[in-house]
């Protein structure tokens, strides 16, 4: 009995260390992209008045108005410090002009929004009693609508980007999936030379191409168009999906073609009935690749559009632009992200899809 | 009713290769015709060409009388049994059976009839909602049974089916696959390099070596009437034993003589013997015709190298001119490793082979059967 209770105690002290230890992984992980996320939802102030800075948003600011011979002053209730602290202008009147900047400065580092006519009834209250404080609801997606707001061509550029990232896949994945179905099934001279061969355009870095992409597009007649853009990135993404759907077209047992021919179909038919629903897991994979590939490039984009930028694009030079104001620049990252995550999770089903159990 | 004739069949691979160099068969109504042979012999790749899965060099193919040649796979009314099952994995079993019915726009109740009918024909008639993953080998390959046979073709393709099984599923499926070609009477063809499952399954065997047939004949005639050497030696377990032996014909007495013994021989019954006096000849034996005789009428005696106990009988093997030979024993004779035991032949189930051409010599007394 000593020695059941003994064995168990000491697995469960395993146990217990093994998952401390994956648990400190996945934090070590987690913990930058649960930083971005935090940090997009920050006021102006939270993210650079407050140290130690707070794990998690606030919903609320408090605020506190005082009076003396200058005038009157406004102060904001610092986490960190646990005090009030000064805030905006150092004194202010109770003038139109001073108000409405004070409303400003409020809702540009609080996030918060309060209306001149609210201002005045509080400064009466000080005016009475010495002081007043009160507390504001912050606006929490007040970062995104500001990026949105200051990014002028970033609605615009967001849809582009979809399209540029969709065109993309059915590019890439019409031509390289009939490719890879070719180099799966046919026997041909020079197959394995072909093959590897259109790996070479992946091995040149997409600066060292972009700038004659820009003359090829431009005589095209598709510079600065989504299209162009797409096409730029099916070169790589053809020679990517052609190895991942040749390898899933070889895992699929050509007899089951044969049966589908024998019992009714054509050889086009066996392909639409057997073949594609059983390679669609893999395709689904290219799709993603081919996706996230188009959807995160910024390097070619900046050189190949003009006026037409991408999402990325709208992105990295709000980065460049912000002077750093941390808050804007991970509210833009996250919307960046966000369809790239989505669309994985979308086709994460097909991916994983698994029938009776056994993976094909 | 069908009936296939191939007519002069070839298929050329490129490069000199040939998959089958001359087929002509002959496959009679409701026949179960075996293919047997080595691997490499052309057996799968002639299926295939009845299947129309691969293009004919030369000759032509006819079903029922009708030139199925050049016609396309679907229209050719054959079905055919994989040796991978090729069960579609992404469809339930009732959609792989209803496959083919649904193509060709039969009415709902029917299909679900005849898949139900076909299912239980082969014991999965329980089984229809579920995903092939789910199945064990042996039941999905009832299902490639059931989906083959819920078309009802003219003609039924086998293509090794078997040889994916374990031993003893091998076993039980065979028997089960011979009652359903009883009870369907279908025209049938089975491709197999497993000369017992040949044996046991076929109302004739068509034994293939190099792309071309050697023989063809009832499991009968290519066991007890070896067409040759190779023939005789790729059917049975164990397989014919060969004996080279030198033909003497002297003062009307014909005798065999090997290096170690003397074989006495009736000079009316092996008449035909008389014209190989002197010459190299090859006698085989099967297993069971070799008896064990008390030491004094034996005709040879030899030590035992090894005892096989089967059950219901043993193999016993020996060496001879560094060469193995393994005969049949009854179970009940005691017998022991290294022990010297008598020997004789059936003299009635002797055959003999051209040395050179190794092809059989064929006596008066087999032609008459």
């Amino acid at each position: 009995m000593d020695r059941v209770l003994k064995r168990n105690l000491n697995r469960s002290a395993r146990y217990t260390a093994l998952y401390i230890i994956v648990i400190g992984i996945a934090f070590i992980i987690i913990f930058p992209i649960f930083f971005l996320v935090s940090f997009s939802f920050m006021s102006d102030y939270e993210t650079f008045s407050e140290w130690p800075k707070p794990i998690v948003p606030s919903f609320r600011a408090d605020f506190m108005i005082d009076k003396d011979a200058e005038g009157y002053h406004l102060y904001i209730y610092n986490k960190s410090e646990k005090e009030f602290v000064n805030f905006g202008p150092l004194s202010f009147t109770n003038n139109e002009n001073d108000l409405a900047s004070l409303q400003k400065f409020i809702r540009k580092y609080s996030n918060c929004a309060i209306s001149t006519d609210k201002l005045r009834e509080y400064l009466k209250g000080v005016d009475n009693q010495g002081e007043a404080t009160f507390q504001l609801k912050k606006k929490i997606l007040d970062n995104y609508v500001l990026f949105f707001d200051i990014t002028r061509d970033a609605p615009a550029a967001f849809i582009r980007s979809i399209l540029v990232a969709c065109l993309t896949i059915v590019i890439s994945l019409t031509i390289g999936g009939m490719a890879g179905y070719a180099f799966a099934r046919y026997m041909f001279k020079g197959k394995n030379l072909l093959k590897l061969s259109v790996l070479f355009v992946r091995m040149f870095p997409a600066v060292s191409l972009a700038v004659p992409m820009v003359i090829i597009l431009a005589n095209m007649g598709l510079a600065d168009q989504p299209l162009g853009l797409s096409l730029v990135y099916s070169v790589g993404q053809i020679s990517l999906n052609i190895w991942v759907t040749a390898s899933v077209f070889m895992s699929i047992p050509v007899s089951y073609e044969e049966a589908s021919e024998i019992f009714g179909t054509s050889k086009i038919g066996a392909f639409w009935h057997i073949t594609l629903p059983l390679a669609l897991p893999g395709l689904a994979a290219c799709a993603m690749y081919s996706f996230i590939g188009s959807w995160n490039e910024v390097i070619s984009a900046v050189v190949l559009t003009q006026f037409n930028p991408t999402f990325p694009v709208v992105v990295y030079k709000s980065l460049v632009g912000s002077q750093g104001q941390i808050n804007l620049i991970t509210a833009g990252s996250l919307v960046q992200a966000l369809p790239a995550i989505i669309f994985t999770l979308i086709i994460r089903k097909y991916i994983l899809q698994m029938w009776g159990g056994v993976r094909v | 009713m069908a009936t296939l004739q191939l007519l002069d069949i070839a298929k050329h691979f490129g490069k000199g290769v040939w998959g089958v160099k001359k087929l002509d068969l002959e496959v009679e109504d409701k026949e179960f015709l075996v293919l047997l042979g080595p691997s490499g012999c052309g057996k799968t790749t002639a299926m295939r060409m009845i299947a129309g899965l691969e293009d004919v060099t030369r000759g032509t193919i006819l079903l029922s009388g009708r030139d199925i040649t050049d016609v396309a796979p679907r229209n050719r009314n054959v079905s055919m049994v994989f040796q991978n099952y090729a069960v579609w994995p992404h469809m339930t079993v009732y959609d792989n059976i209803a496959f083919s019915l649904k193509l060709k726009k039969m009415p709902g109740a029917e299909i679900k009839q005849r898949v139900q009918e076909t299912a239980d024909m082969v014991k999965i008639g329980g089984l229809l909602g579920r995903h092939p993953g789910q199945l064990s080998g042996g039941q999905q390959q009832r299902v490639a049974v059931a989906r083959a046979l819920a078309v009802k073709p003219e003609l039924f393709l086998f293509d090794e089916p078997l040889s994916n099984l374990d031993a003893k599923l091998r076993v039980i499926m065979r028997t089960e696959m011979k009652d359903i070609h009883q009870k369907t009477e279908a025209t049938s063809i089975f491709v197999t390099h497993d000369q017992s499952e040949a044996m046991s399954m076929a109302d004739r065997v068509v034994i293939m070596k190099d792309g071309g047939i050697i023989q063809i004949g009832t499991p009968d005639d290519v066991y007890s009437r070896s067409t040759d050497m190779f023939v005789a030696g790729f059917i049975g377990t164990p397989p014919t034993n060969f004996f080279n032996v030198v033909c003497s014909y002297n003062d009307q007495k014909i005798e065999l003589k090997h290096s170690d013994f003397v074989l006495p021989l009736d000079s009316a019954n092996f008449a035909e013997l008389k014209e190989y006096n002197g010459k190299n000849l090859v006698l085989g034996v099967r297993a069971e015709d070799i008896k064990v005789v008390p030491e004094s009428k034996a005709v040879f005696k030899e030590k035992i190298l090894v005892i096989e106990p089967q059950g219901s009988h043993q193999i016993v093997a020996f060496n001879l001119e560094g060469a193995m030979y393994k005969i049949s024993v009854p179970a009940e004779i005691e017998m022991r490793v290294g022990g010297d035991i008598g020997l004789d032949f059936n003299m009635d189930r002797l055959s003999f082979f051209n040395k050179e051409t190794e092809n059989r010599i064929l006596l008066k007394s087999e032609v008459s059967n």
